[in-house]
């Protein structure tokens, strides 16, 4: 019983960082329609850049984070406006901007992977107080995610809900060309939309850096569970499906890596099959 | 009009969307060797008796006919099985493919379409003989220049008629043609003519066309009915038809300046 | 010069993965993002029967093309309910799928990650004649391809890229050929691994992942989709290039990036100003 519930408290603490990159994900792909794979590398320039300034230049945790952010947001919008932008404007669709999309992934990558000269990790920089409750684990850590989360949620929440941008946010994850007819600003709010998301991304990034570590291919990792989080849940709520999904997903990984260790990949990826044949549009769509 | 065993015969339709009755209780005949025509305003369900037909969706009462045996489990991927075949209203057609491949792909029976067909000699000898006759009904159209040319490269006329002769290479006895006319340029229209009347008519096939413009099925239609606030309101000869003060009144009036 | 016979041998093996790929992806318009996976149940499966069981090895390439074939329908058939972008979502989870499965439950020598010890008959046991035989056999694959390209078959299959459902309407079932043309694609991709393990000497699993299935969109994305000259034209310039990088003087952790970073480059290009690619003849606006 404590097994379960050791495995459930694993579970809930990846779901944070699922969620985080997920929201991020469906943001864009629910209003949008693009498939932006550079998402996980959004994420990965963020914790690189904590990285690089909290602990190879000693600058302190909150302002390597903000910076770490911030970086993902000029990447994320840099991506939009250098990448997807021609690509579209020259006739290309979903398809052809998830192959540009995989381009500029694949890019950042690899600067990451010559950066780090072949290195694979990037050490914590953290630390990871434990506690015991009733037999099981807790992490010090995995309160200050769950603080981290619940508030970014919170806000976006209240921006999808109470400012104009975020209901013609909400306008666009229905119907984007009723949207567009009916004069909804699609470029302020698809600059909106890429901001946001990108934030999202980086904070996960920046805490990750600061909790696990990074390494050059955890950008692809993450951006898919995130997408798996994101068919779990379905597109059309956005937050709350999504958020859904993210936790499921992760009590879902943390049973399989108690029960089948090297089979991580395989669940993960057997599971979003699965659920693209049987019900693309996720649990709440 | 008692000719049930050859032919479209719909017997009974009816049909409804919801709430919305769209039509009820219509019958109609298509007998080989004829073209009958079906016209009435927007939205009085002449599409959805194709589609009926074709099997997109069931009718709520009524059976369909094809030379006096009943259809059941018809889809719309195994119409021609059944001897149907349908054209859109929307061209569709492949705009990759040159004009005379899109002729070509209809063909049904082709043993070149397997691998194994890749190696047998009669699948060569079946190719030259189908590209022949694609090549005669290109010419009824007055396509044949256009042959090698890319199917989505041509003007919304000339893909309308590649439709329609890509729908008579199926080999199909019983063609629904849905708006063959619309869209095209005054021109084409005597292709069309000369298509259903030489092509279809000739070889026995029965035709059921659904219609706006009246001149076509003037000069091609047999018999002709009149659809309208989901009923027939008139059918039979064409001229006799056309002249009915009812129809004139609450049909023909709106789409002729008479 | 063994070093160039060995990239010659690989240049004919990509080629044949590439024709394969060009027939589902540019001919079928089936965008599969997942075809390392039967080049590495070929790999394999020639290999474990090869070395594990004392297979000749032309019988166990044979095997290893026909396992690939079938393991090609069996993935294919649930996912062909599924259309353009989700299928081909769920074609690149096939990656991941089956590396766990090789990295779990494929054959390794002991103390090592991969498989090696081919017993490799006289026409594929040195480099020369190993050039030379994978290179015939290279062309018999294009000759085959272009065969089916240019036969009624391959008139249904763009057919079926085009407009499935026009086609279906005619009387014919767009899925019949989606079937046909996967699983041949798989089998030739799947004979193609097992010439790769021939030229490797030494396969594992990190061979065959997504990078790999990136590689073969690559190479016949810049040669050219629905293209037969474009498959090959493809592999030769990347490949070429590839090996050209090495003359730059990069030091040798950047080369790998530095590859990377080119395709990632080469993919947006493509994307943006020519999705076709150099001699292609499908331009998908998807």
């Amino acid at each position: 019983m404590t097994i379960l519930l050791q495995v459930l408290s694993t579970g809930v603490g990846l779901a944070g960082y699922y969620a985080l990159i997920a929201v991020g994900f469906a943001l864009i792909f629910g209003t949008l329609r693009i498939f932006h794979v550079a998402h996980g590398t959004v994420f990965m320039i963020a914790g690189y850049a904590f990285f690089s300034l909290h602990r190879l230049l000693g600058v302190n945790v909150f302002a390597s984070a903000v910076v770490g952010v911030f970086c993902a947001v000029v990447a994320g919008l840099a991506i939009d406006k250098i990448v997807y932008g021609p690509v579209l404007r020259r006739g290309g669709g979903m398809f052809a901007v998830f192959i540009a999309s995989l381009g500029a992934a694949l890019i950042v990558e690899a600067g990451f992977l010559a950066w780090s000269k072949g290195v694979v990790s990037v050490a914590r920089t953290g630390m990871l107080d434990t506690f015991i409750v009733g037999g099981v684990a807790f992490r010090a850590f995995d309160f200050v995610i769950f603080a981290f989360v619940a508030a970014a949620f919170g806000a976006l929440y209240l921006w999808l809900h109470r400012t104009s941008t975020g209901l013609e946010v909400r306008g666009l994850t229905d119907n984007a060309d009723l949207a567009a007819v009916v004069g909804v600003n699609v470029r302020r709010t698809r600059y909106a939309i890429f901001l946001i998301a990108s934030a999202l991304a980086g904070l996960a990034g920046v805490l990750v850096a600061y909790d696990t570590g990074l390494e050059p291919s955890i950008g692809f990792k993450m951006l898919f569970i995130g997408v798996v989080a994101v068919i779990l849940g379905g597109v059309r709520n956005i937050l709350l499906g999504t958020v859904v999904g993210a936790t499921c997903l992760g009590v879902l990984t943390a049973f399989a890596g108690f029960l089948f260790p090297e089979w991580n990949s395989f669940t993960i990826f057997l599971i979003m099959i699965v659920l693209i044949i049987i019900r693309p549009q996720g649990i709440l769509g | 009009m008692t000719l049930r065993n050859n032919g479209l015969y719909i017997d009974r339709l009816s049909m409804n969307f919801g709430g919305v009755v769209v039509f009820e209780d219509i019958s109609i005949e298509a007998p080989s060797s004829k073209v009958t025509a079906c016209i009435g305003p927007n939205g009085a369900g002449k599409t959805t008796i194709i589609n009926i037909v074709c099997g997109v969706f069931p009718p709520r009462t009524g059976k369909v006919y094809i030379d006096g045996v009943q259809l059941s489990g018809v889809r719309p991927f195994n119409t021609v099985r059944y001897g149907l075949c349908r054209s859109f209203q929307d061209v569709r057609i492949f705009p990759s493919l040159t004009a005379i491949e899109n002729v070509l792909v209809a063909m049904p029976n082709q043993g070149g379409e397997s691998l194994s067909g890749l190696f047998l000699p009669g699948g060569w000898r079946q190719e030259r003989a189908n590209r022949e006759r694609a090549r005669h009904l290109l010419q009824a159209v007055a396509l044949e220049s256009a042959a090698e040319r890319a199917a989505g490269e041509l003007p919304f006329g000339q893909q309308k008629l590649l439709s329609l002769v890509r729908a008579i290479a199926t080999g199909a006895r019983v063609l629904l043609l849905d708006e063959p006319a619309a869209g095209l340029e005054s021109d084409l229209i005597p292709h069309v003519v000369d298509l259903i009347r030489s092509l279809v008519k000739a070889e026995g096939r029965a035709t059921f066309l659904v219609e706006h413009n009246i001149e076509l099925v003037r000069q091609v239609a047999d018999q002709i009915c009149v659809l309208q606030a989901g009923r027939i309101i008139a059918s039979g000869d064409v001229q006799r038809v056309l002249d009915d003060q009812t129809v004139i009144r609450e049909y023909l009036g709106q789409v002729y300046n008479v | 010069m063994e070093h160039l016979l060995y990239i010659g041998t690989l240049i004919a093996v990509w080629t044949i993965v590439a024709l394969a790929a060009n027939l589902v992806i540019g001919y079928t318009g089936m965008m599969s993002m997942g075809q390392a996976a039967y080049l590495g149940v070929g790999a394999y499966v020639t290999a474990t029967l090869n070395i594990l069981l004392g297979v000749n090895f032309y019988l166990a390439l044979l095997i290893g093309s026909i396992i690939a074939a079938v393991v090609g329908a069996i993935t294919l058939l649930p996912l062909l309910r599924i259309g353009g972008f989700y299928f081909a979502l769920a074609t690149l989870g096939i990656n991941f799928v089956f590396f766990d499965i090789f990295h779990n439950l494929a054959p390794r020598v002991e103390g090592s990650e991969g498989l090696y010890g081919l017993q490799l008959p006289d026409l594929l046991a040195s480099s020369a004649p190993r050039f030379a035989t994978t290179v015939a056999v290279a062309i018999a694959c294009a000759m085959l391809c272009q065969a089916v390209v240019t036969s009624p078959l391959g008139r249904a299959l763009r057919a079926t890229r085009d407009r499935p459902d026009a086609l279906a309407a005619l009387g014919k079932d767009p899925r019949r050929y989606q079937v046909l043309i996967w699983t041949f694609a798989a089998g030739l991709t799947g004979l193609a691994g097992g010439l790769y393990a021939a030229t490797l000497f030494y396969i594992d699993p990190t061979l065959f992942t997504l990078d790999a299935s990136i590689l073969v969109l690559v190479y016949i994305g810049v040669g050219g989709l629905a293209s037969t000259t474009g498959s090959v034209l493809g592999v030769i310039l990347l490949i070429a290039f590839n090996e050209s990088l090495r003359f730059l003087g990069l030091p040798s952790q950047f080369v790998g990036p530095f590859q990377q970073a080119i395709y990632g480059l080469l993919l947006i290009l493509l994307m943006i100003f020519r999705r076709r690619g150099l001699v292609g003849k499908y331009d998908f606006t998807e």
